[in-house]
C-alpha cells in the first residue's frame, strides 16, 4: 500500500508539471494548446540526445533539454499562436494539432520509432520503516511541491506574476492600463511548455519512451485541468495529486484501467459541475 | 435557481416536422445525380473497391460536418462512433447472426445509444473543451476494445467479419458492395440535405453563430445539440458498419485516436458547413492519403503542413472557393438579399 501511495504521488507530481502549463495557457489566452504533448515528448528526446552528449550527466542534460524546448515553444508561440489571437478557438486547436503532427513526425525521423529504455539516474534507495523505495520518486514529489510554492510566490509577489493573474481575471482591463498583455502571455506559454518538458525529463527514467507518449499524458493533464478548474492554480495542484492517487489505486486492482478511471472521474465531475467553456 | 428555459414540445415537434415537408423537387434530383454520377465517374479512374472506401469515408465526413460545419462543435473523437458501429456490427455477425441487414441496424443503434449516453456530458461544453472530451472518450473506447474486452474482440489482431449473403446483398462481391454503399451514401446525403435545409438546420447554424441568442429566443439549445449529436453519432455508426462489411475484417485501428485528424482535414480542405464541400474534401483527402504515401515517406508531416496552410491561407476550402467564384459572378445580377440568404 505504501508503494501505491508513493506511486500515486509520483504520477500526481508529473501530472502537475504538465497540466500547470495547460491550465495557464487556457486561463490567459483562451487557447487549448495541443502542442503541449509535443513539447513534453520533445523534452524527453532532447534529454536522450544530451545524455549521450554529456556522457550520462543527468542534471546537465535535463537543463539543456529544457532550454531547447523553450526555444522551440517560443517559435511555436511566435509564428503560430500569436497569429491566431482573437480567432475561433477551433482554429488554434487545429493549428496546434498540426504542429504536433509535424513535430512527432520529425521526432520519428530524427530519433526513430523504436522505444528507448532509460535507467534510474540516481540509483539510490531509501529505507524507511522496513520499506525500500527509489529516492528518485520521492525527489520528484518534493520538486513538484517546491514548484507549487515557487509558482505561488511568482504569481503573488512578483510584478510579472501579478500582471498575469490580473490578465486571468480581466484581460481588457489590464490592456487598458497600458500593459502589453500579449508579451506576458507568450512568457506564460513558454513557461508552461518548459514545465511540460521538465515533467517529461522527470518521467523519462520511469516510463517508456516512444514518439506517441505525449498524447495519453496530454489527455490526462486535460482531465486534471477540467477537474481542477481552468486557470485555477491551486485547483490544478490539488486535482493533479488526487487524480494521480486515483490512477495508482486503480492500477493496484485493475492494472489496465488506470487511465480509464481518470476519464470516468472527469465525466462525473463534468456532470455535476457547471462549466461555461 | 429556477430554470427559465424549458422545452416547448410544440416547438420541438414543429421544427422536426419541418424536415418532412416539401416533396422531392428538381433541385434535389439534381443533387442526387451530381453526387451519384460523380462517384460513378470515379470508378473507371480508380477501382470499384477503392471508390467504395472513399464513399464510406464521405458518409463519415458528412456526419462529422453536421457537428462541425453546421453546429460549430469541433469533435476530435468522432471515430469513436464509427468504431462502435463497426465493432457492434462485427461482433453481431460473429456471435449471433450473419444477416448483414440486421447487423447494420444493430450497429447504428449501438452508436446511437452510445451518443445518447455520453451526449449530455459532452454537449454542454464548447470549443476546444468539446474536442478534447471527445478525444478522451475515443481514447477510452480504443483502450476498451484493445485490452479489457480482448476475449471477445481479439485485441490488437482484430477478427474477421463473414456475413452471409441475404437477398441481393452479398458482402463478398465488390460490385454489389459498391452499389450498396452508394445507396447508403445517397440516403445519408438526402437525409442530411433535408435536415440542414429545414428549420432545424437553420437553428443549428444559429447555435453556431451565437448560442445565447438562440437561448433568449426561447429554444432549449441543449436538446437540439443533443439531438444533433445523436444523429451525427448514428450516421458515423452507419459508416462503421459499412467499413466492417466492406473489409470483412476489423481491428482497433478503425478507431485510432490519431486518425481523427483525417476527417478534420477533409472537412477543412473541402469547406466546412456544406455537404458538397465535405464530399469533395473527403474524396480529396482519400486521394491524398491513398496515393501520396507511395511517393513521400513523411506523410504525417505533409498533413500537418497542409493543415497549417489551410488554417492560415485557405479557410474557405475548395468548395467555398468554387461557390465564391460563382457567387461573385451572380452577385451583380441578383438582389443582395438573395445572395445573403444562400
Amino acid at each position: 500500500m505504501i508503494y501505491t501511495i508513493l506511486y500515486g504521488f509520483t504520477i500526481g507530481a508529473i501530472l502537475y508539471f504538465i497540466s500547470i502549463g495547460l491550465s495557464l495557457t487556457f486561463g490567459t489566452m483562451r487557447v487549448i494548446n495541443f502542442a503541449h504533448s509535443l513539447t513534453y515528448t520533445l523534452g524527453v528526446y532532447m534529454l536522450l540526445t544530451f545524455l549521450s552528449l554529456f556522457g550520462g550527466r543527468f542534471i546537465m542534460a535535463g537543463i539543456f533539454a529544457v532550454i531547447m524546448v523553450i526555444l522551440v515553444s517560443y517559435l511555436i508561440e511566435r509564428f503560430i499562436i500569436r497569429k491566431l489571437y482573437g480567432e475561433s478557438v477551433d482554429y488554434t486547436f487545429i493549428a496546434t494539432f498540426a504542429v504536433t503532427l509535424i513535430g512527432i513526425d520529425s521526432i520519428k525521423w530524427i530519433w526513430g520509432v523504436q522505444p528507448h529504455p532509460l535507467s534510474d539516474p540516481l540509483g539510490i534507495y531509501m529505507n524507511l520503516g522496513g520499506f525500500t523505495f527509489p529516492f528518485y520518486r520521492v525527489l520528484i514529489v518534493l520538486i513538484a511541491i517546491l514548484l507549487f510554492f515557487a509558482l505561488e510566490f511568482f504569481f503573488k509577489k512578483t510584478i510579472v506574476g501579478k500582471i498575469v493573474v490580473a490578465a486571468l481575471e480581466d484581460e481588457e482591463g489590464v490592456r487598458c492600463l497600458g500593459v502589453k498583455v500579449h508579451e506576458y502571455f507568450s512568457l506564460v506559454f513558454v513557461l508552461g511548455s518548459a514545465l511540460a518538458a521538465l515533467g517529461g525529463v522527470f518521467y523519462a527514467p520511469i516510463g517508456a519512451i516512444d514518439p506517441y507518449m505525449g498524447l495519453s499524458i496530454l489527455l490526462l493533464a486535460f482531465a486534471v485541468v477540467i477537474v481542477g478548474g481552468m486557470g485555477n492554480l491551486r485547483g490544478t495542484f490539488v486535482s493533479s495529486f488526487s487524480l494521480g492517487m486515483v490512477m495508482s489505486v486503480t492500477a493496484r486492482y485493475w492494472s489496465q484501467g488506470a487511465e480509464t478511471m481518470v476519464f470516468i472521474v472527469m465525466a462525473i465531475v463534468l456532470i455535476f459541475k457547471p462549466i461555461d467553456i | 435557481m429556477k430554470k427559465h428555459i424549458t422545452t416547448n414540445p410544440d416547438r420541438l415537434t414543429g421544427i422536426l416536422a419541418g424536415i418532412k415537408k416539401s416533396p422531392l423537387n428538381w433541385r434535389e434530383c439534381f443533387d442526387f445525380l451530381a453526387v451519384g454520377g460523380g462517384f460513378l465517374l470515379l470508378v473507371p479512374i480508380l477501382s470499384a473497391h477503392r471508390v467504395t472506401d472513399f464513399m464510406i469515408f464521405c458518409i463519415f465526413a458528412m456526419s462529422f460536418d453536421l457537428m462541425y460545419g453546421y453546429m460549430g462543435r469541433l469533435s476530435f473523437g468522432h471515430l469513436l462512433f464509427l468504431g462502435t458501429g463497426a465493432y457492434t456490427c462485427g461482433l453481431f455477425i460473429k456471435y449471433i447472426n450473419g444477416n448483414p441487414f440486421t447487423a447494420i441496424l444493430v450497429g447504428i443503434a449501438a452508436a446511437g445509444v452510445l451518443s445518447i449516453i455520453i451526449g449530455p456530458i459532452i454537449v454542454r461544453t464548447t470549443g476546444a473543451c468539446f474536442s478534447l472530451i471527445n478525444l478522451a472518450f475515443n481514447y477510452v473506447g480504443f483502450f476498451l476494445v484493445l485490452s479489457p474486452l480482448k476475449t471477445i474482440t481479439n485485441g490488437e489482431d482484430g477478427f474477421g467479419v463473414h456475413a452471409t449473403s441475404v437477398a441481393f446483398l452479398n458482402p463478398g462481391s465488390k460490385i454489389i458492395m459498391y452499389f450498396f454503399v452508394l445507396f447508403c451514401l445517397l440516403l445519408a446525403f438526402y437525409f442530411l440535405k433535408r435536415l440542414t435545409s429545414s428549420p432545424f438546420g437553420i437553428l443549428l447554424r444559429s447555435i453556431k453563430e451565437n448560442e445565447s441568442r438562440v437561448n433568449f429566443l426561447g429554444y432549449n439549445t441543449f436538446v437540439y445539440k443533443w439531438i444533433t449529436f445523436i444523429l451525427a453519432g448514428s450516421i458515423a455508426g452507419l459508416a462503421g458498419t459499412l467499413t466492417a462489411l466492406n473489409y470483412n475484417y476489423i481491428n482497433p485501428n478503425v478507431m485510432d485516436v490519431y486518425s481523427n485528424v483525417g476527417v478534420v482535414f477533409a472537412c477543412l480542405i473541402g469547406g466546412a458547413g456544406s455537404l458538397y464541400g465535405v464530399i469533395v474534401g473527403g474524396v480529396v483527402y482519400m486521394l491524398i492519403s491513398n496515393f501520396l504515401p507511395i511517393y513521400i515517406q513523411r506523410w504525417e508531416m505533409f498533413l500537418g503542413i497542409a493543415m497549417l496552410l489551410i488554417i492560415f491561407r485557405f479557410r474557405m476550402g475548395i468548395w467555398g472557393y468554387v461557390v465564391g467564384y460563382f457567387e461573385k459572378k451572380k452577385i451583380t445580377q441578383r438582389p443582395i438579399e438573395e445572395a445573403v440568404r444562400r
